[in-house]
């Protein structure tokens, strides 16, 4: 099982500055919804930011930790 | 001459303007996610198809490499990619969904 500890540095050794919230959908701790702030975002369109957090999660998305995600990626001034 | 499997998407990509690639049919879909692209399209009325990979591991890795996403659905609108129901609502929401979809279906 994954916690949102470990998600959260999953990312932040991708995107260090992340700012990241995690919402357990189902109750299983493997369906999440996560939104992520971070000012690397500025210039990449969402296909790129959510390729950098799929770039992120890689292993726990592999070995099946992750089961279904849910992606928010925003800078911080929310565009 | 292009591998048979991405000449086979390639091909299906132009077929149809609105195509999602996920784990099963438009009439069953198999997973929460392609059920939620299904409806998501659903409610623009215009037309859509939806191929199911769970059968074809090959072409699912095939998708995969083509667009750098490890994830299904995929979703191609007038050829070009853009990722799940995570991209197309934030654009919907930015009202840059719309002309798109007038545009893919402008000429019939």
């Amino acid at each position: 099982m994954i916690t949102t500890d470990m998600l959260t540095n999953y990312i932040q050794r991708i995107i260090p500055d992340a700012k990241v919230s995690v919402t357990d959908r189902t109750g299983t701790m493997d369906h999440f919804s996560i939104r992520v702030v971070s000012d690397l975002f500025k210039g990449k369109n969402l296909l790129d930011r959510h390729r950098l957090i799929y770039h992120a999660l890689d292993e726990p998305m592999k070995d099946g930790r992750i089961h279904a995600l849910e992606i928010k990626a925003e800078t911080t001034d929310g565009t | 001459m292009a591998d048979p499997i991405e000449q086979e998407i390639q091909d299906e990509i132009k077929k149809h303007k609105i195509l999602i690639y996920g784990k099963g049919t438009k009439a069953l879909p198999m997973c929460g996610f392609t059920r939620e692209t299904v409806q998501f399209f659903d409610k623009y009325g215009y037309p859509y198809e939806v191929v199911d990979v769970l059968p074809n591991p090959a072409k699912r890795e095939a998708l995969t490499k083509m667009t750098n996403w490890p994830t299904l659905p995929k979703v191609f609108i007038n050829g070009h990619f853009y990722g799940d129901t995570d991209i197309l609502e934030p654009m919907e929401k930015k009202g840059e969904l719309e002309p798109l979809l007038k545009e893919a279906f402008k000429n019939g």
